[in-house]
């Protein structure tokens, strides 16, 4: 395992193909693949497979980003698979005479996607003391090219002013307090304060591509898509802790779009639904009528550091209703990880707890036995073999980190007998 | 039994087939504007007709990806400067097979004549090795542009050793006499040396010449030399490979490989108990490539540097040659294992997954769940052991008293 620092490199093509040389700080580099401002798709080298010319960079960028092309061209032929589902049969694209005559396919997309949207659009960022990191995020969305119709910042229990601070001094920005501690209490208080058709959540630790905006409006051209998740790059990979959560918790689900229907969830019901596969907080959009249809976040999770439960239990929500979720890897946005050890364990311990809690919340609202056979039975063996293959030393994340997911499992189980109270009204 | 083989260019119309009553199957070499995209097989009842849907169905389905891909690349539209391209040789080392030689060089020479027109230009030289009679000395006789030498020491890395002597051009490119190369073969070599100016070696694509019997089949259903369809450049490291550059059957095959000549000089040429004939016949490109990556030359790997190889045609003489591939490979093992201590963890890794891997081939085969014959394998796997046990050692002894003999 290879955690040495990884240079993150964003590489448009459309503005010309460079010759890459390898940079002397770093011993990796990400390379992600653009077309005008749309992701296709990305590599990583080793420092000792560089330089590379313009010729056969363009070599390795035209292999790497044709199966994201052709899924944005092509109604069938180059679809992804869905996670859990088996590799689905190889089928041939709708159009063979549109395929081989399609002569400048990049050039293609990118008029296909050139009519903006005007839907509406509120954007929610849910923030709690960190007023630096909030005000890059802020920035990012000032200078997008289609700018939201309004952007709220909920600033949920802080500790000092300092955030009210930043907000007020940019303009255009509508700050908001809410004392209650909790993500998910302050995602809905967001709801609440925003007028607009589509509300948009990202968080206060990413910077948006300037394009995000007006490519969450876009995304809801399909009117039985009901979410949007997007593409959550790693904004830098500098530490170990980065280098552990981009490899072993990344929020990229790939370059293609994956539709997670109502037959989607059906198959999967039985055997549990990956809820949480479906995308990040940090990206991630709704169309304000399904509040109306399926309720809010669940206000019991995401109470602590970190979370992501709120929004994949919604999710399973919204699937479970008969609704779609659409992953949209053309909204892109930045995370930064955390940087240290300390933190990602911590973050990794809620994550747990906020996930368990999540497979009963969804097993107490539908009682689909699912969610029981994850914890009990997928999620037992998926810790044992990981246990197993760390008492071997294969390539594993340090124990520290395994002992703390598994320690956040059973907090998960106690968090929600102690909560289960509390259920929300709608 | 035989398969039919169709060359479909796909920027035209496409055509239906109708096999011939006695064909039981067929390949179809994929194409864009003449850039080889793919190689297709199938096998079809006898007299089957494929209409011109059905074939873009298929195409479409198992290439859709790679015609994406070739024209995504003419849109990035980096242009390549032909002028750079170095000079070149092409030799072909035979031994007493006139006629095979003969078609070799038939398709040659017509790139060879093509080129008048073009930029590059390359020389054909035919090493002569061993030969028994005149037969080849005659053919290359008749053909003004091909130059002739003769190496007497009986051994492939013998001839390819005369060929470097002989040569005066900055690259060498070799064929096997057994090869007929595709018309796009001359673009796919110039496009990749001129894409990979720093390489120390280029291999090629190798397709089946013919698929006319059960022999034949079987191998390329396995997949044959074909090495796929995407441009490879390796370098010093491969990230998430552990015994690289250890698996050097990936490199490339022998039948079809080129060189930069001060490479080859610096390499110090091809190692002369490898490749030496009947009784080691192989283990010489595998050498010959490791060592351009060792001494620090990136190697490519290009698609559209394309022949067309006359596979096996008897099933003992395939299952001969599954044995020789045993026993060449492992006989190389050794060499590198001892002349290049710093790779020796990996070498071993190399031998664990090769050994480990004819076991599953095995396993797979007796229950019927892999097309190779369990004798085949069986037969590769014996040839491993005997090639670990001293093979290599052997055949320095029986190259030393040829060159003694000479």
């Amino acid at each position: 395992m290879n955690l040495t620092p990884c240079k993150v490199l964003t590489l448009d093509l459309s503005e010309g193909i460079p010759e890459l040389q390898p940079d002397p700080n770093y011993e990796q580099i990400r390379i992600t693949f653009w077309w005008h401002g749309i992701a296709l798709g990305q590599i990583d080298l080793s420092s000792q497979q560089l330089p590379l010319s313009a010729a056969q960079l363009s070599n390795l960028a035209a292999q790497e980003i044709a199966p994201a092309v052709g899924d944005r061209l092509f109604e069938k032929g180059f679809r992804a698979n869905l996670p859990l589902l088996p590799p689905h049969a190889c089928e041939a694209p709708e159009d063979f005479d549109k395929l081989v005559n399609l002569q400048a396919p990049l050039q293609t997309l990118h008029q296909a996607w050139a009519p903006l949207s005007q839907s509406s659009l509120s954007v929610v960022i849910c923030t709690r003391d960190r007023p630096e990191k909030l005000a890059v995020c802020l920035r990012s969305l000032q200078s997008s090219t289609q700018p939201p119709d309004e952007i709220i910042v909920v600033d949920n229990a802080p500790s000092s002013d300092a955030t009210q601070q930043v907000v007020t001094q940019m303009p255009g920005i509508q700050y908001v307090r809410e004392p209650r501690p909790g993500l998910d209490i302050a995602r809905n208080t967001g709801i609440a304060h925003s007028t607009c058709e589509l509300i948009a959540y990202t968080d206060d630790d990413v910077a948006v591509h300037p394009d995000w905006s007006a490519r969450i409006r876009q995304s809801f051209r399909d009117s039985s898509v009901m979410a949007v998740t997007g593409l959550v790059l790693a904004a830098e990979l500098e530490t170990e802790a980065q280098q552990i959560f981009e490899r072993d918790w990344s929020f990229n689900r790939g370059y293609r779009v994956l539709t997670y229907d109502q037959a989607y969830f059906e198959r999967l019901k039985p055997s549990g639904v990956p809820a949480w596969c479906v995308g990040a907080g940090a990206n991630m959009a709704f169309r304000r009528s399904v509040f109306e249809q399926v309720g809010t976040f669940d206000e019991r999770l995401d109470v602590g550091a970190a979370g992501c439960s709120g929004d994949s239990e919604f999710w399973y929500r919204i699937m479970a209703e008969g609704y779609t979720c659409q992953y949209e890897p053309i909204a892109v946005v930045s995370h930064y990880h955390r940087r240290d050890m300390v933190s990602l364990s911590q973050q990794l311990f809620y994550y747990m707890r906020g996930h368990v809690a999540a497979l009963l919340i969804q097993f107490e609202r539908y009682k689909h036995w699912g969610n029981i056979g994850r914890l009990g039975i997928a999620m037992p063996k998926y810790y044992l073999k990981r246990t197993v293959l760390q008492i071997l030393k294969r390539n594993q994340p340090p124990a520290k980190l395994l002992l703390t997911e598994i320690i956040g499992c059973f907090a998960g189980i106690k968090f929600y007998l102690q909560n289960r109270q509390r259920k929300p009204e709608n | 039994m035989p398969y039919a083989i169709r060359n479909i260019e796909i920027t035209q119309p496409l055509p239906s087939i109708e096999l011939d009553p006695s064909e039981q199957g067929i390949a179809l070499i994929v194409r864009r504007s003449d850039r080889p995209l793919g190689f297709l097989m199938q096998p079809l009842p006898e007299g089957s007709i494929l209409s011109s849907d059905a074939i873009a169905e298929w195409i479409g389905r198992k290439l859709g990806v790679k015609i994406l891909q070739d024209s995504i690349r003419d849109e990035l539209g980096v242009t390549l400067d032909v002028t750079t391209f170095p000079t070149l040789t092409v030799a072909i080392c035979t031994k007493d097979r006139p006629v095979t030689l003969a078609r070799c060089l038939d398709s040659l020479l017509k790139l060879q004549k093509a080129d008048a027109e073009m930029e590059t230009q390359f020389e054909i030289l035919v090493v002569d090795n061993a030969p028994s009679d005149a037969r080849t000395h005659d053919l290359v006789l008749s053909l003004p542009t091909v130059r002739y030498t003769r190496e007497p020491k009986p051994g492939l890395n013998f001839a390819r050793n005369r060929a470097v002597q002989a040569t005066t051009t900055e690259l060498l490119a070799f064929l096997d006499d057994d090869v007929v190369v595709d018309r796009y073969w001359l673009n796919g070599l110039t496009e990749a040396w001129i894409e990979n100016p720093d390489a120390g070696a280029v291999t090629g694509q190798v397709m089946p010449y013919e698929l006319a019997t059960k022999a034949q089949i079987l191998f390329e259903q396995r997949g044959g030399f074909r090495r796929g369809f995407n441009k490879i450049r390796y370098g010093q490291v491969m990230p998430h490979n552990r015994v690289y550059p250890c698996d050097t059957g990936s490199f490339g095959v022998g039948c079809n490989m080129s060189f930069r000549c001060t490479v080859l000089d610096k390499i110090g040429g091809f190692d002369e108990a490898l490749d030496t004939g009947a009784p080691l016949p192989g283990g010489g490109d595998h050498d010959i490539l490791y060592q351009v990556i060792r001494a620090g030359f990136p190697l490519a790997y290009e698609p559209g540097y394309l022949v067309f190889h006359q596979h096996r045609q008897s099933y003992a003489k395939l299952r001969h040659q599954y044995w020789t591939w045993g026993l060449s490979l492992m006989a190389f093992v050794v060499k590198a294992y001892r002349s290049d201590p710093p790779m020796r963890d990996r070498w071993l890794g190399l031998v664990r997954w090769w050994f480990a891997n004819q076991l599953r081939l095995l396993a797979k085969s007796l229950v019927g769940r892999h097309s190779l014959p369990a004798d085949l394998v069986l037969t590769e796997f014996w040839g491993g052991v005997i090639g670990l046990l001293g093979e290599y050692g052997r055949s320095q002894h029986r190259s030393e008293k040829i060159r003694r003999q000479y």
